[in-house]
């Protein structure tokens, strides 16, 4: 008995020191000896809310690259950085970027640009990016329907052509600021050696960023400052000689963190913060009040405008006007967002409120008036109340039942949808909601298979907006019908010739005069037809920190920075200062 | 070859006539045989399973993964058409299915688990050697030390009787029939939150570098804890109970009754009913082993703890194919390999069981 008891004792020891051993298979970036041991808080920014799932790839081609590649430009960087509050494209590689005729764009670098392998960065990098872009099909391809011809004069100086076929200046700025600019030296090789740069991982990035991949694992990523980073004479050194973010499972894990002050900056979606400060706890947000975070994208009920009756305008402007649209602010977004209006346009905040008209919404738009609703299916439509509660139209078709779809898991946005359908059944009109997993949803939305659903048009912030937020979701042109192939926008298949006609003309001017005429005559056939109905007007990346270890986070009083993760925002890194 | 292991390892009879022993080994030839047969042929029919089982979930991986990267921000509509296409390519789906299934069926015979579509261009046998360590570090000591735990606890609390086995009997009653991730719950609820003697989440401490030094062993192992008791408790629970009653089975039976009457002293009397309830125990433990890759999957959730859970559950939410058919190729292999074991050593230690299976009388 004794014996055996000693060989499944050695048996059970063997087996653990194996997989312990197993376990330190950790990928350390470029460097030489594997980190070890704890890294010092007062040297360490914890982040979270980027990457949930294992890290795989640090490749800007890959859609799912892990952060900070496409989501921070401390490791791979921009030309410029848009920012939230400036609205303008501020420098980051590019020095400069301005119009020097009607049809080129000259961009400057900024002096003794360098890749973090010593190696200098200079345009004949930046063409061979946006080459890349022609050659394989990757986030930023569609850049060459706006550019003509692409030059570098010096190894400063590139000036680029405009189409005349497509002079969408707003466009191509708007790629200015979101090519994350790659190493030739090292990306033609990844070239001549796969045929294509799509399958290379890339898990020993070189960048020209302020921070350098140290070590991954499937439970945390680590970046180390890299202290010959170019831009330090213009920019200065940022704070944090490490960011860590580790990977949590949910987002309960990553606030817990944060309220306990490991986390120090998060974009996690963290319910009620204000409860946080109520404790005294050192947490703040870009606002102290409502509605904390700066509004800067519109998730939207789509309408499949084509499916009889919710091709009456009526209808959709009835439903429109049984939405709380307060509530849902109050209630699904813990007030992360104003109460969302009829326009496509946010009203206050971003830089695109400039183009917003108050007037308008009073004259074309809805609010919440469920007494309004009804009259609209009474008067308007003629519809009578069934038995049932239901409004029938007189040609007999009932009003519902429309099922209205949300990923399941998005928990904000399934409370919103379930403010819509009660909404909804109150006045008359029967929706119900359905939250199947995100591929199912996704297609359906691309497919047209759906009444309502939710999905926010073109995402956050950018120098084309509200451009494209218009073009996402009312331009006909290019989208194949319901059932007869993939849209990648206007999901609810919106024709109106009226809409491409002015949003070419958006598209070809600079004069702000004119954009303002149009963007507002665009808001009105909006209003009037009412294609989709917006919900929300929240931000497009939350914006958390916890000041317990690092101290300096922008806000909206001490605005060093745009509330962003992403392009202006990391400007917030060389304002941080530890606490002690 | 196994007609090889066979002679080497099977036990000469007592007495050795030619013939005798000569038609046991060719019995036991035919029987690992069939047993191979059949094992080969459940195999195939799991792996088509896991190939097509998969793509009955509604929804396109590739709609999935763009829409995710949207989410990220910086992608126009404009360059979604272009994308789709080069992605459907990539990942073999323009293909017609019959085509997909032949692909992937040479893949695994060549050891090729492909990959993965959502952390493209993650492969999923890295992704899994990731993952699978944490799972085992769980699993293994859970499963061992609560079956050791859990029969010695069962075998004395038959045996004494009274108020230990009443404590013991309850007490495993309990754990074993409670869900194990509910347990996990309340462990999280009790130690982690309210008495906040143990982390809540993770594998090790933020900022901390794995490696072999002290500081991280212990972090590890802290972390471990948790996980690890919502585990073993429910394992000895269930093996407690399993053979407490094996034992007392045996202890009513003739030949114990007899080795009394003979005066025989309790302590060998106790050794044969142990030896003799240990059997069927031995299969549990067996089989349990076959079940350890997939046991642990909800606990890991609760946990946040890494391991093969997150990795699956993520993988069926979004559809991506060749992680789902990796993970569950592991788990069919591990479970066919422990049941094929259990009825090789069955068919080895007990001619009884041979002889039925082969229809000899």
């Amino acid at each position: 008995m004794r014996r055996s008891y000693f060989i499944v004792a050695a048996v059970v020891a063997v087996i653990a020191i194996g997989l312990v051993t197993g376990l330190f298979e950790g990928n350390s970036g470029g460097l030489e000896s594997p980190p070890s041991g704890r890294l010092k808080r007062e040297e360490t920014l914890y982040k979270a809310g980027h990457q949930f799932g294992p890290p795989t790839s640090f490749s800007p081609f890959n859609t799912n690259a892990a952060w900070p590649t496409n989501s921070e430009e401390v490791l791979y960087e921009t030309l410029f950085g848009y920012s939230l509050v400036s609205g303008q494209l501020e420098p980051i590689l590019g020095k400069s970027l301005e119009w020097t005729d009607g049809s080129t764009l000259t961009i400057t670098l900024q002096p003794d640009t360098k890749w973090q392998d010593g190696t200098p960065l200079t345009t004949e990098d930046v063409i061979y990016t946006f080459e890349l872009g022609k050659k394989y099909a990757v986030r930023y391809s569609p850049v060459w329907n706006y550019i003509a011809d692409l030059k570098a004069v010096d190894d400063r100086t590139i000036e680029i052509t405009l189409n005349p076929d497509d002079p969408h200046k707003a466009m191509l700025e708007d790629y200015m600021g979101t090519i994350r600019i790659v190493p030739k030296h090292i990306w033609s090789q990844v070239e001549a050696k796969d045929g294509t740069v799509l399958r290379h991982a890339n898990t020993e990035p070189v960048g020209s960023g302020p921070y350098k991949l140290s070590f991954f694992s499937p439970q945390q990523i680590v970046l180390e400052r890299d202290e010959n980073y170019w831009g330090i004479p213009i920019y200065g050194t940022p704070g944090p000689k490490n960011i860590v973010h580790p990977i949590f499972k949910s987002n309960d894990a990553a606030n817990l963190a944060l309220e306990k002050g490991q986390i120090d900056w998060s974009q996690s979606f963290v319910p009620e913060i204000w409860k946080m400060w109520e404790k005294n706890l050192p947490v703040g947000t870009w606002y102290d009040e409502q509605p904390y975070h700066m509004p800067a994208s519109i998730p939207t009920l789509w309408i499949n405008v084509n499916k009889h009756p919710l091709n009456l305008p009526e209808v959709r402007r009835a439903l429109a006007h049984a939405i709380d649209y307060a509530k849902i602010a109050e209630t699904a977004v813990s007030r992360y967002s104003i109460p969302a209006k009829s326009s496509l346009i946010i009203p206050e905040g971003v830089p695109e409120a400039k183009y917003y008209s108050e007037e308008d919404v009073k004259n074309y738009g809805w609010e919440y008036n469920p007494e309004k609703a009804v009259q609209i299916l009474e008067q308007e439509l003629g519809a009578k109340r069934g038995k049932d509660g239901i409004y029938v139209l007189p040609d007999g078709t009932r009003l519902g039942t429309f099922y209205v779809e949300a990923p399941y898991g998005w928990t904000d946005w399934m409370t919103t949808l379930e403010v819509v359908a009660s909404g909804a059944r109150a006045i008359g009109i029967d929706v119900q909601t359905k939250f199947p997993e995100t591929p199912v949803w996704a297609d359906h939305r691309d497919s047209g298979s759906f009444d309502l659903l939710m999905d926010t048009p073109a995402g956050g912030q950018s120098p084309a907006q509200p451009w494209m937020r218009i073009r996402d979701l009312m331009d006909g042109r290019d989208v194949p019908a319901a059932g007869e192939g993939t849209a990648y926008r206007n999901f609810g298949r919106y024709e109106n010739p009226k809409v491409g006609e002015l949003l070419d003309q958006a598209a070809a001017t600079t004069d702000e005069a004119k954009l303002t005429e149009i963007y507002q005559e665009l808001n009105r056939i909006f209003m009037q037809d009412a294609p989709a109905i917006p919900l929300q007007y929240r931000a497009w990346e939350f914006y958390e920190f916890n000041e317990k270890h690092w101290t300096g986070f922008a806000t909206a009083d001490n605005p060093v920075a745009p509330p962003q993760h992403n392009f202006a925002g990391v400007r917030v890194y060389f304002n941080l200062e530890p606490l002690r | 070859m196994a007609p090889a292991a066979g002679e080497g390892t099977f036990p000469s009879p007592q007495n050795p006539q030619y013939g005798c022993e000569n038609m046991l080994k060719s019995g036991f030839r035919k029987y690992l045989a069939k047993k191979i047969a059949w094992y080969s042929l459940a195999l195939i029919i799991a792996i088509a399973l896991n190939f097509f089982l998969p793509r009955l979930i509604p929804g396109n991986p590739v709609q999935s993964m763009l829409h995710q990267m949207t989410q990220g921000g910086g992608v126009a509509s404009d360059a979604m058409e272009r994308l789709y296409t080069t992605y459907m390519e990539e990942f073999g789906l323009n293909k017609p299915i019959y085509r997909q299934f032949i692909d992937y069926f040479v893949n695994v015979f060549t050891g090729d688990l492909g990959t993965s579509f959502m952390l493209y261009p993650g492969k999923v046998a890295n992704l899994i050697g990731e993952a699978l360590p944490w799972t085992l570090a769980i699993q293994i000591p859970a499963i061992l030390i609560g079956w050791l735990i859990g029969n010695v606890l069962g075998a004395m609390a038959s045996y004494k009787g009274g108020r230990f086995d009443s404590t013991v009997f309850t007490t495993a009653l309990v754990f074993s029939n409670i869900p194990y991730y509910c347990l996990a719950i309340l462990l999280v609820y009790l130690f982690g939150v309210q008495l906040n003697l143990f982390p809540i989440a993770g594998g090790h401490s933020l900022g901390m570098f794995p490696g072999l030094y002290f500081d991280f062993v212990v972090d590890a192992i802290y972390h471990w804890m948790l996980p690890f008791l919502s585990m073993i408790l429910v394992a000895i629970g269930g093996q407690a109970i399993g053979m407490r009653e094996m034992s007392i089975y045996e202890l009513t039976s003739d030949y114990v009754n007899y080795s009394k009457a003979l005066g025989l002293r309790d302590k060998k009397v106790v050794r044969y009913v142990f030896r003799n309830a240990m059997l069927p125990q031995i299969t549990g433990l067996a089989l349990s082993f076959g079940t350890m890759v997939g046991g642990a999957l909800v606990t890991e959730s609760v946990f946040s703890y890494p391991g093969m859970g997150s990795l699956l559950f993520s993988a069926i939410r979004q559809n991506d194919y060749p992680v789902i058919q990796g993970v569950t190729l592991i788990i069919t292999v591990t479970v066919l390999m422990a049941n094929f074991l259990v009825d090789v050593a069955y068919g080895f230690i007990d001619p009884r069981v041979r002889a039925a299976q082969l229809g000899e009388r």
